[in-house]
């Protein structure tokens, strides 16, 4: 019994330090300094175009990889496939934009970097130059 | 019928493999400093029935004429206004004949998250999925629950050309809501099943227009994955035909106007998903013949649940009930005031945009043959009996 609460909570916290592991990243031009998460899962869902203090943000995603399985998990509350369905209906509605996805972190930092109000996410460790760090309240 | 078959197969080709080299040089281009995106959808369906031809394919010899695809063009003009269009062809028996249609094509100009307009020819929000039917790729199914969304009958609701006003609510811990009101003018397709419908039952449509409005209001609950929702939609149809057996004689009918109510609940968890959908229509037909009028009431319901897991990456298993009932009374065919459907379903998804579908449907029933559901004289003329078993396989390209 004591090993199956220890092997649930090492698991637990397995699952905590993969969503503690994402860094919400944004361009400079970007003025918030934090974001909800109910304003994160909007701006990722293509209904908030712009935040609190005007500034106008488009989602950045990640094709694959940890960090962005993490990311849905945490703040989106959908599977991969899910939100591919679900960008598709708006592309096909007309109501929306396919948003930018890129391969890797590097490139969703370089991208943000570049790209006036672009928000992407990438891995705690990343090295982010050029961005800024949002914090998630 | 050979002709028939090998005009479908190289439809179906042609749209199939355009989306595979389409998405490898043209899913996203920049031209004059915008950044246009291309994306498409295609699907080939096969159905065969024990008995009973439906939604006008010779299903009961086996039938490739189930093929549609789509084809859009979108950019941002400026953060807050985008534009873009779509055109859209299908071939499903009689239904749509393979001609090109322009689906969608409108502006759209977002003043705030809470308020933005659309203007020009849109895609009419109702119930679950009206606006999504023709993407086969966003649904689990091969074909929609039948008694709310019929394929015959989907031009009649599809798109208006008019304007929305939309936006979503934030509701801070009570989650948001989405909404949408519009106002324009109907399509007019005239291969679809209310022309083909009147054509077999000696009244066939001249002309039929109309002015719709409505609203669409969904409820994204504090519970995770939880959405519920309403749709009202007023269609105010202007119908003129001729009536055969009077000597071919000009006829008006009047609807004023056609309410349609819909009730609908989304919930999906992990892998799991599930829905469920009420639908009521109502109206009062004023039917007017030599200078004499006479009035009508007509109603029928329909309602679907539906249930779907996705067992692995590739493969989701899935069922759904469909119900639909008109309210007649009840004649001496006892299968001609309902079609309910139990449906099981296997998706699987070959690869992120390419998946294949097979699906059998157990149909009790086949609708009142003045208010088509499906099933028509001129793809039934020998009758129509009361059950048909009916496999359908389908598989969609999308990018």
């Amino acid at each position: 019994m004591k090993n199956f609460k220890l092997f649930v909570l090492a698991g637990v916290a397995a699952i905590s330090l993969q969503a503690g592991e994402i860094k919400v990243i944004a361009n400079p031009s970007v003025g918030a300094a934090a974001i909800s998460a109910d304003d994160l899962k909007r701006v990722f869902l293509g209904t908030r175009s712009s935040l609190a203090d005007g500034s106008h943000v488009e989602p950045v995603l990640a094709k694959t990889g940890p960090a962005h399985e993490a990311f849905l998990k945490e703040y989106l509350g959908k599977t991969d496939g899910a939100l591919t369905t679900y960008y598709r209906s708006l592309v096909f509605t007309g109501k929306g934009a396919m948003p930018k996805t890129l391969s890797s972190d590097e490139e969703i930092v370089s991208y943000v970097a570049k790209t006036r109000g672009a928000i992407g996410y990438v891995g705690a460790k990343t090295a982010a130059t050029g961005v800024k760090e949002l914090g998630v309240k | 019928m050979k002709n028939r078959i090998v005009q479908s197969i190289l439809i179906a080709s042609a749209l199939c493999t355009a989306p595979v080299v389409l998405q490898a040089q043209l899913g996203q281009f920049s031209l004059e400093g915008h950044t246009f995106q291309l994306h498409g959808f295609a699907s080939q369906g096969y159905a065969v029935s024990n008995q009973n031809n439906f939604l006008t394919m010779q299903t009961s010899k086996g039938s490739f004429a189930f093929t549609d695809g789509g084809l859009n063009l979108s950019t941002s003009l400026t953060d807050k206004f985008r534009v873009g269009a779509q055109g859209y062809l299908r071939n499903v028996g009689q239904l749509g004949g393979g001609r090109l249609s322009l689906d969608w094509a409108f502006g759209d100009y977002r003043f705030a998250d809470w308020f933005g307009i659309r203007a020009g020819k849109v895609k009419t929000p109702l119930g679950l999925f009206n606006d999504t039917q023709d993407a086969e790729s966003l649904h689990t199914w091969a074909l929609l629950p039948q008694s709310v969304y019929p394929l015959d009958l989907r031009s009649s609701t599809i798109a208006h050309v008019g304007g929305d006003i939309y936006g979503q609510l934030a509701l801070r811990k009570a989650g948001s809501i989405d909404y949408t009101v519009y106002g324009g003018a109907r399509p007019n397709d005239r291969r679809s099943g209310y022309y083909f419908n009147t054509q077999d039952t000696g009244v066939p449509i001249r002309t039929f227009t109309g002015k719709i409005v409505g609203s669409d209001v969904r409820w994204n609950t504090p519970v995770a994955g939880l959405m519920a929702g309403m749709s009202f939609l007023d269609e105010m149809d202007h119908i003129n035909g001729t009536y055969i057996a009077a000597g071919n004689a000009p006829y008006l009918l009047d609807s004023s106007p056609l309410h349609m109510t819909s009730a609908y609940v989304d919930y999906s968890r992990g892998k799991l998903r599930v829905n469920g959908e009420f639908r009521r229509n109502k109206k009062v037909e004023r039917f007017n013949l030599f200078g004499n009028q006479s009035a009508l009431n007509f109603s029928d319901k329909g309602w679907f649940v539906t249930g779907a897991y996705r067992v692995t990456r590739q493969l989701e298993l899935g069922a759904y009930h469909s119900h639909y009932r008109v309210d007649v009374p009840q004649t001496a065919d006892p299968a001609g005031n309902h079609l309910f459907d139990t449906t099981l379903t296997a998706r699987y998804d070959l690869t992120r945009w390419w998946n294949v579908k097979v699906e059998g449907h157990f149909m009790d029933g086949h609708g009142d043959l003045y208010s088509a559901h499906g099933f028509y004289l001129r793809s039934n003329p020998t009758g129509i009996g009361p059950t048909t078993n009916l496999l359908v396989i389908r598989t969609g390209f999308y990018f």
